[in-house]
């Protein structure tokens, strides 16, 4: 318990708040998978992506968080919370989960979680340790994002549109109404 | 960093949220008067000398009203709404540079604060995320109400705000190329001569820009989310109080962000013809501490001047314009805004190649063109002579 | 780096030509632009390039592998005449969807940083999800596109998730990088090293099909349009193991001790549970489908004992497969769409069953030819390239080794002659009441091609050692 307080009186204001980040990232992750509403869950992992923003810019970077808000936060997230508000799934349905498969999960679950912690106690030394000494803090900024993604990185970056394209082809490609097809 | 910047930061962080809060609330007074006006009335005269203290009147309703949750509503989410919309509204004043800089001496050191939240080398894109979680305020509430005519109302607003969030950021993409930077106060220190505005240097830009931003803040023409013809009262049928009453407030408060950002990246925010001349003469007169905030405390009630003309803009054309049809407002944004703005930043990145800023002009050329021409060659309306029988 | 340039650039063009009126164009053209990709692929041949920061890599190995694709994928547009008949079918989409996603098949052959490969992979995977469901008005498509799609996602995270411990631990993305980190293991190797190459292995033996992570494999082939099936099943194969090969060659020779068993277990894993399920089948097309992850063990086996040997087995191999394998749909496609003409009933799950193919070689004497080369082929039988195959991955075993594996191999494909020769068996030795069915002329030549490059492979197999 002392060893616990020493630990925490040792910390900075951002090592404080890295912890409270963690925290609230780690509950509202559990808040996902928890939530018998699947809007609450949703809502929940809008939340998750705000302190993994919070993370980011802890790290100093800063476009990265932007770009995470924007990109899943304020849209994908949108198009869920629009699909499900469509289905309107509102009457909380049990899933149909036998108690078999309900104990063969926290088995399983169980036996991966006990090997995990089993590794790294015993394997902890050999866990790699951040060190701030070769920490460049504007590795994050946007200029030298750009500088990386246009420099080193230009061809996958350019056959990322490939990617899109692709996407974009085949959404509508799947989307489109055929004749004969309902209006919805 | 040294404690009176601290405190002189955190006193203009207090004054720009008051003035965000007083200018909503003002708006919605002065969106009656403008009502009024143009339809050849009189508007709100009573609370008050000229009817100024009728927003006030109107607050007290909202608190007095009765609070009112559905039975079937879920009851945090219902809460959480109106509290989202408001916090995300407020939230995005952060980055708008108000002003130049505030000068004060400590300790013989010369010391200049920026009049603006906070400076970040990704303004631009802060705004963006902002505003792209803007919907979710709406979403949650109009869902939560357990309402028909709220969900299609939330679900609207949903397709609506993602659909022109594609062309906003696109022709804000025209101009970052232009200022090569993504900070808000950078892009309008760019602007400091009068013809590099980058409304002069964009003129399309601008106008998709305007038109999104008049989507996004679900303004008329496209305030389809609340048709009242079609949806009763759109995502807030089921909201009495002061929930309504924050829904309706964060939508003037919106209302004022985008007319200062729209007045910051458009117009030249702060700057105003011959301000290096103001400036130069106010320095030299009053002495580089009062001559500079005196010149800071211009430039701030010039921006002031254009975020206030645009909100009378956007109610201008609330009350002159009807609302477009829900199969117009969707084609209107894929159709034609975003292979608009693609065109934009391609024409404008072809200019900066060869250091020409005015290229997007060419667009506006060739399409006004195109459009005389159909105008020309479009049959004549004929007069058809009434038959007497 | 020719042929990506290329392809991206002709996929596009094949969308805008999807604006015409007339589909017949579309075919040609694709045709045409495949070869085109074909020609500049060997532009570069005896030399070896880094293009864009040791990004990609073009040597003969990977000009071999993506000839091997480009060649696959020629074979199946080449077939995949009907969509002209189709009211439905969209058929510029396809096949620009076909080059882009060859794209990717060469991104993840070439690959010199593992951002490539991610993106490689997310491409062809992309691709493949969306021509799995490209059947929009038959259910089974649209189940099997949803289900190929979440799993394939998940896959995908899992192997990012690899690809960033193993950032973590060596620091870099290259393949040089991390194998310049591995080169240390004697002094130990952290610990989310091994973590990060499992799940990256993880990702990637999903993608190929291998055993415990096959379960998608047998619903997604048998959903998806039989054309799209045959080149899923050659192409994201041929391409994945290419990638594997690579992968492992290039950075993880340090740790064999490590993966060579891990994979020696799957692979026999995959070897038995792919050849066992496959002899309960009734349906053709789900049987093609287990065999197609008893392949994958064949070619695994390659993997697991990674020697000097194992390039040219690989790509014999994967080679040999690819023939058999797009013949055998070929002919399915037309013995379908035959019997569905003929009962008039449209329930797929009769029409591709063994029983289809009853008589088929008395009236149809080029189907059965064709159909029983590539049944020989696929198991295995000398005098077609997949004996030749076949020996090639069980002598690399050998040279390392691991004779038990061996073992299950040999039994296995003892067990693969046993549903291979059941359709040789309808074909030829039951009655049934099948007309001549009408071939078109590039049909017939892809058939006649695929039965002399079988044989030809067969007889002379020296002829690919040549080449690299």
């Amino acid at each position: 318990m002392t060893e616990f307080l020493a630990f925490f009186k040792t910390l900075t204001p951002t090592g404080y708040l890295f912890l409270l980040l963690t925290a609230l990232t780690v509950i509202s992750a559990m808040g996902v998978v928890t939530a018998r509403n699947p809007i609450y869950s949703v809502l929940a992992l809008i939340a998750t992506f705000f302190c993994l923003s919070g993370h980011y810019i802890l790290l100093n970077a800063q476009f990265l968080a932007a770009v995470n808000i924007i990109v899943y936060a304020g849209a994908i997230m949108v198009l869920f919370l629009f699909t499900i508000m469509f289905l309107n799934l509102r009457r909380e349905d049990e899933e149909a989960k036998t108690n078999l498969t309900k104990i063969a999960s926290v088995i399983v679950g169980g036996t991966l979680m006990v090997m995990l912690i089993m590794i790294f106690r015993a394997k902890s030394s050999q866990l790699p340790v951040g060190s701030t000494v070769g920490f460049e803090p504007n590795t994050g900024m946007v200029e030298n994002l750009g500088h990386l993604l246009y420099g080193s990185y230009i061809l996958p970056f350019e056959l990322a549109s490939v990617l899109f394209l692709i996407a974009m082809v085949g959404a509508v490609m799947l989307g489109k109404r055929e004749a004969g097809d309902r209006h919805f | 960093m040294a404690l009176p910047i601290l405190l002189t930061k955190g006193l203009i962080i207090l004054v720009i949220f008051g003035i965000s809060l007083l200018i909503a609330t003002y708006s919605t007074y002065a969106e009656r008067k403008v009502a009024a006006f143009l339809q050849d009335r009189i508007g709100p005269n009573r609370a008050g000398p000229w009817g100024l203290l009728q927003p006030i009147a109107d607050a007290g309703k909202l608190f007095f009203k009765e609070d009112f949750i559905p039975s079937q509503a879920s009851k945090w989410l219902f809460i959480l709404g109106p509290s989202l919309a408001m916090f995300t509204a407020l939230m995005s004043s952060a980055v708008i540079p108000f002003g130049d800089s505030i000068r004060f001496a400590w300790d013989n050191v010369n010391y200049d604060v920026n009049v603006q939240g906070i400076e970040i080398n990704i303004g631009v894109l802060y705004i963006f995320g902002v505003v792209s979680l803007g919907v979710y305020g709406v979403m949650v509430g109009g869902w939560a109400s357990n309402n028909k005519f709220s969900l299609l109302g939330a679900i609207r607003a949903a397709s609506q705000n993602i659909s022109y969030e594609i062309a906003l950021g696109l022709s804000m993409i025209a101009i970052l190329m232009m200022t090569g930077s993504l900070s808000v106060r950078q892009i309008v220190n760019e602007q400091a001569t009068f013809f590099e505005w980058n409304v002069f240097t964009q003129p399309l830009g601008f106008i998709i820009f305007l038109t999104c931003s008049f989507a996004e803040c679900n303004r008329t023409p496209f305030d389809l989310p609340e048709c009242e013809t079609e949806l009763v009262g759109g995502y807030h049928t089921e909201y009495s109080s002061m929930k309504l009453g924050l829904y309706l407030f964060s939508e003037y408060i919106n209302m004022f962000v985008s007319s200062a950002f729209i007045s910051a990246l458009y117009f030249g925010g702060f700057h105003y013809p011959f301000m290096n001349e103001v400036n130069g003469a106010l320095e030299k007169s009053m002495g580089a501490v009062t001559g500079h905030n005196l010149a800071t405390a211009i430039g701030f009630l010039v921006f002031f001047g254009k975020i206030l003309f645009f909100i009378f803009f956007f109610m201008w054309v609330r009350w002159t314009l009807p609302r477009f049809r829900y199969d117009q407002l969707m084609n209107l944004g894929w159709k034609i805004f975003i292979p608009l703005s693609i065109l934009n930043v391609v024409v404008t990145g072809a200019g900066l190649l060869y250091d020409f800023k005015y290229s997007s002009w060419l667009i506006v050329v060739v399409m006004t063109v195109l459009a005389v021409m159909s105008q020309a060659k479009a049959p004549k309306q004929q007069v058809v002579p009434q038959r007497t029988v | 780096m020719f042929p990506i340039v290329l392809l991206s650039v002709f996929a596009v063009v094949l969308l805008f030509l999807g604006f015409l009126k007339s589909r017949s164009v579309l075919l040609p053209a694709t045709l045409l632009f495949l070869v085109a990709a074909l020609v500049a692929n060997f532009l570069d041949w005896n030399k070896t390039y880094l293009y864009f920061n040791s990004m990609l890599r073009t040597d003969n190995l990977s000009m071999v592998f993506t000839a091997i694709v480009l060649l696959s994928s020629f074979l199946v547009v080449a077939l995949s005449g009907s969509f002209e008949d189709d009211e439905a079918a969209q058929p510029a989409e396809y096949y620009a969807i076909i080059l882009f996603s060859l794209v990717g098949a060469i991104m993840m052959i070439g690959y010199e940083n593992l951002v490539m490969l991610f993106v490689g992979v997310e491409i062809l995977s992309v691709a493949m999800y969306i021509l799995t469901g490209s059947d929009k008005r038959n259910l089974r498509s649209n189940e099997a596109a949803l289900k190929y799609f979440l799993m394939g996602a998940f896959a995908t995270g899992i192997m990012l998730f690899g690809m960033a411990l193993l950032y973590g631990a060596s620091g870099s993305f290259t393949l040089a990088g991390i194998a310049s980190y591995a080169s240390h293991a004697q002094q130990g190797l952290s610990l989310i090293f091994y973590v990060g190459l499992l799940m990256l292995l993880v990702g990637l033996l999903f993608k190929v099909s291998a055993a415990p992570f096959h379960f998608w494999t047998p619903d997604v082939y048998d959903g998806a349009p039989t054309i799209f099936t045959a080149y899923m099943s050659t192409v994201v194969k041929t391409a994945g193991f290419a990638a594997l090969l690579h992968l492992l060659a290039a950075s993880f020779t340090y740790v064999y001790s490590f993966w060579g068993i891990i994979l020696a277990v799957v692979t026999a894993i995959t070897l038995i549970a792919g050849n066992v399920t496959a002899v309960y089948q009734n349906s053709f097309k789900r049987m093609m489908a287990y065999s197609s992850i008893s392949h994958a063990g064949y070619l695994l086996i390659g993997l697991a004992a990674l020697s000097a040997q194992s390039r040219q087995a690989i790509v014999f191999y994967s080679l040999a497969y690819s023939i058999a394998t797009i013949s055998a749909f070929g002919v399915l496609m037309l013995v379908t769409r035959q019997r569905g003409m003929q009962t008039l009933s449209s329930n797929p799950l009769s029409n591709e069953s063994f029983d289809a193919f009853n008589g088929l070689a008395k009236q149809n004497p080029l189907l059965g030819l064709a159909m029983a080369t590539s049944m020989l082929s696929l198991a295995g039988i000398p005098l077609t390239a997949g004996f030749w195959g076949k020996f090639y991955m069980f002598s690399t075993a050998v040279e390392r080794g691991q004779i038990w594996l061996l073992v299950v191999a040999v039994l296995m494909s003892a067990v693969g002659i046993y549903y291979y020769f059941r359709v040789i068996i309808a074909m030829y030795f039951r009655d049934g009441a099948t007309e001549p069915i009408r071939i078109s002329p590039v049909f017939r030549y892809v058939l006649v091609a695929a039965i002399i490059l079988t044989i030809g492979l067969g007889v002379a197999p020296g002829l690919l050692q040549g080449l690299f």
